[in-house]
């Protein structure tokens, strides 16, 4: 579950850090530049710890397959919501790592 | 003027992909199939019984196929799994009627018997197709589909490079939105999954490189096939008999030796030549979900003494571990339920992406024609193609099961009658769109997809005991999930064909006539 939340709210950071989709999610097309280097900052490293789970779950091998499957999966998830549903595609970046936390726990 | 190099790729990469894109959606689309063969193939044999391995499995097997095949040659044993619970044995029998000289039964998982269920090739027919296709010798077959392969890998990195905007369209798919939404739905699916696709492609292209380029290895084992093949892909090499009677050794402490010596790994096969012969061997190979690799391990002993003669792939040379590395990862039989999900998905999104890539080539060509004020018969045939490849295949793919529940159980060939009722539905698709127009075509196959797909698990319900309310009730999670499965590609299947149909009537005279089933078929993905 955190091997899939980390990507997806990583992901979902960038690409609010992008006028277009700001747009789509927040309907203001600025970004104050403080808030984009956040954003960006927060994307990237939820995304440079997105690995971790899934090596802890399936080692070095299978691990890192199973990062590329996850990077997809959510990337998929996120355009496709984005492009029909972009509040909740918003929304679900701050659910699903918190639900993954208690899954884990 | 010289063309830019971007642009030289784009031309590139528009004729690498349309020109085999009809073949690699096949290939991508059974392929993808293909990750589920043995829970296809449970699925089309309802008689078999979800049984767990029996502790000392191994005996009982040995045992039955002393009653089956008792002067065979040699037998091979493919020992039961969690998600393919029944053995699956084979033994030479040169009286056989194919071609192989080769009977094959599945056995109770428990005590061996022969189970008898109907002749199927189940999901087996999906995994062939997407390398050896049919009605073609296989060698030819193959080379057609490495051909395709090498052109998808061009279409792949000139695609790449001519995608000027990688980054800032990342997330971005704009619906409803004509030929911008096929490009946004073929750069998606492409760029989101791109390392699947890469992996995929080039893994697929070293399944086959001893075909292709097989000039190395030819040098190096100065044409000794068997020899090469005993050791890439640890088959035993063939011993005569001697002609001398001689008792089998006891199967259980060679199985006890071998979760030895891979630190508590599985058997997955057992191979015995010359069994009741002086010169027997026994050959036991490690069950391959066990590993990425697909350098299979295996254990070879004297059929009599149970002395072990050689044992294979526990140092595997680099190349040849690279090799079985990329083979293991094409096939993913490694992969477990979460990444067997995930390989899935890729391979949708493969199967999408080179739909989408057809489809914006007769879209934005029709648009150029129509500006010209001509339509040619290049762009029609693209556009029939289109139909009968893309949603013609999950027709013929539905039909395929379909003839597995109605075909009656003792027919004679009924194995190939299933396989050539596939093709006869795919004919048909083929044919159809003559008789349409584009719209209405596209429509209609998808809908009959759809309507075939989801009324399978009610057919479940009328002619078999495996229905849904049988299988979720015994817990029969492979029957059951390939039934729910079935249900939501139906539902995709015909989510697709309506927004088709609402798209046709909110736009009437629509130029775009191919515009409407790609902003769709992406909504459904």
């Amino acid at each position: 579950m955190l091997g899939l939340a980390l990507p997806y709210a990583g992901f979902t950071a960038l690409c609010l850090a992008m006028e277009r989709h700001h747009e789509q999610v927040l309907g203001r097309r600025q970004i104050p530049p403080g808030l984009q280097l956040v954003l960006r900052l927060v994307g990237w490293l939820l995304l440079l710890a997105s690995p971790l789970p899934c090596l802890a779950l399936a080692g070095w091998g299978g691990g890192s397959v199973l990062w590329c499957g996850m990077l997809t999966a959510a990337a998929l998830l996120l355009t496709l919501l984005l492009a029909y549903m972009p509040r909740l595609a918003a929304g679900l970046a701050l659910v699903l790592p918190m639900l993954g936390l208690l899954l884990a726990s | 003027m010289k063309p830019g190099f971007r642009q030289s790729m784009a031309w590139l990469h528009t004729w690498s992909g349309l020109l085999v894109g009809w073949v690699l959606f096949a290939v991508f689309l059974t392929g993808t199939a293909a990750y589920l063969r043995p829970e296809i193939s449970l699925w089309m044999r309802p008689e078999l019984e979800v049984t767990r391995p029996g502790p000392d499995i191994a005996p009982r097997l040995m045992e039955a196929m002393a009653r089956l095949a008792p002067s065979s040659q040699s037998w091979t044993i493919g020992m039961p799994t969690a998600r393919d619970p029944v053995a699956r044995v084979f033994w030479r029998d040169p009286q056989a009627p194919n071609r192989r000289g080769s009977r094959d039964a599945a056995l109770h998982p428990v005590t061996g018997e022969v189970l008898t269920a109907r002749a199927t090739r189940g999901g087996e027919f999906f995994y062939r197709f997407h390398f050896d296709l049919h009605y073609m010798s296989p060698i030819v077959a193959r080379w057609i589909v490495s051909a395709c392969a090498m052109f998808m890998l061009v279409a792949i990195i000139s695609g790449i490079i001519t995608h000027r905007r990688i980054f800032a369209d990342f997330f971005t798919f704009r619906p409803g939105k004509g030929q911008r939404s096929w490009l946004d739905g073929h750069a998606v699916a492409a760029v989101l999954a791109l390392p699947y696709h890469l992996m995929i492609t080039y893994t697929g292209l070293v399944t086959l490189m001893f075909l292709t380029m097989p000039w190395g290895a030819q040098l190096a084992y100065k044409g000794d096939r068997a020899a090469m093949n005993a050791d890439i892909f640890g088959n035993a090499p063939v011993t005569r008999p001697a002609g001398r009677p001689a008792p089998l050794v006891e199967i259980g402490p060679l199985v006890e030796e071998a979760a030895r010596r891979w630190e508590g790994g599985s058997v997955g096969r057992i191979t015995v030549q010359n069994p009741g012969d002086a010169r027997a061997t026994i050959q036991l190979v490690r069950q391959d979900s066990e590993r990425i690799s697909f350098n299979p391990q295996s254990l070879l002993f004297d059929g009599t003494t149970g002395v072990l003669i050689s044992a294979t792939g526990e140092a595997a040379l680099p190349a040849a571990e690279t090799r079985g590395v990329m083979y293991g990862l094409h096939v993913g039989r490694f992969a477990g339920p979460l990444l067997r999900g995930l390989f899935l998905l890729s391979g949708l999104a493969g199967s999408v992406m080179v739909a989408t890539g057809c489809v914006l080539w007769a879209v934005r060509t029709r648009q150029q024609a129509e500006k010209r004020g001509r339509v040619g018969f290049g762009t029609r045939l693209v556009e029939h193609l289109n139909i009968a490849a893309i949603a013609g295949l999950p027709v013929a793919m539905a039909t395929f099961f379909w003839a597995n529940r109605l075909l009656p159980a003792q027919m004679e060939g009924r194995a190939e009658w299933e396989i050539h009722l596939f093709f006869a539905a795919w004919g048909l698709c083929l044919l159809h769109p003559l008789l349409r127009s584009g719209r209405r075509a596209w429509v209609e196959q998808l809908g009959l997809g759809a309507l075939l797909f989801a009324l399978l698990p009610v057919l479940n319900f009328v002619i078999t005991r495996r229905h849904l309310g049988v299988t979720l009730a015994e817990g029969d999670w492979i029957r059951a999930g390939f039934d729910l499965g079935l249900l939501a590609l139906g539902a995709a299947l015909g989510a697709v064909a309506l927004l088709v149909a609402q798209h046709e009537r909110t736009r009437p005279g629509t130029r775009r006539r191919a515009t409407a089933p790609l902003a769709t078929a992406e909504a459904a993905e």
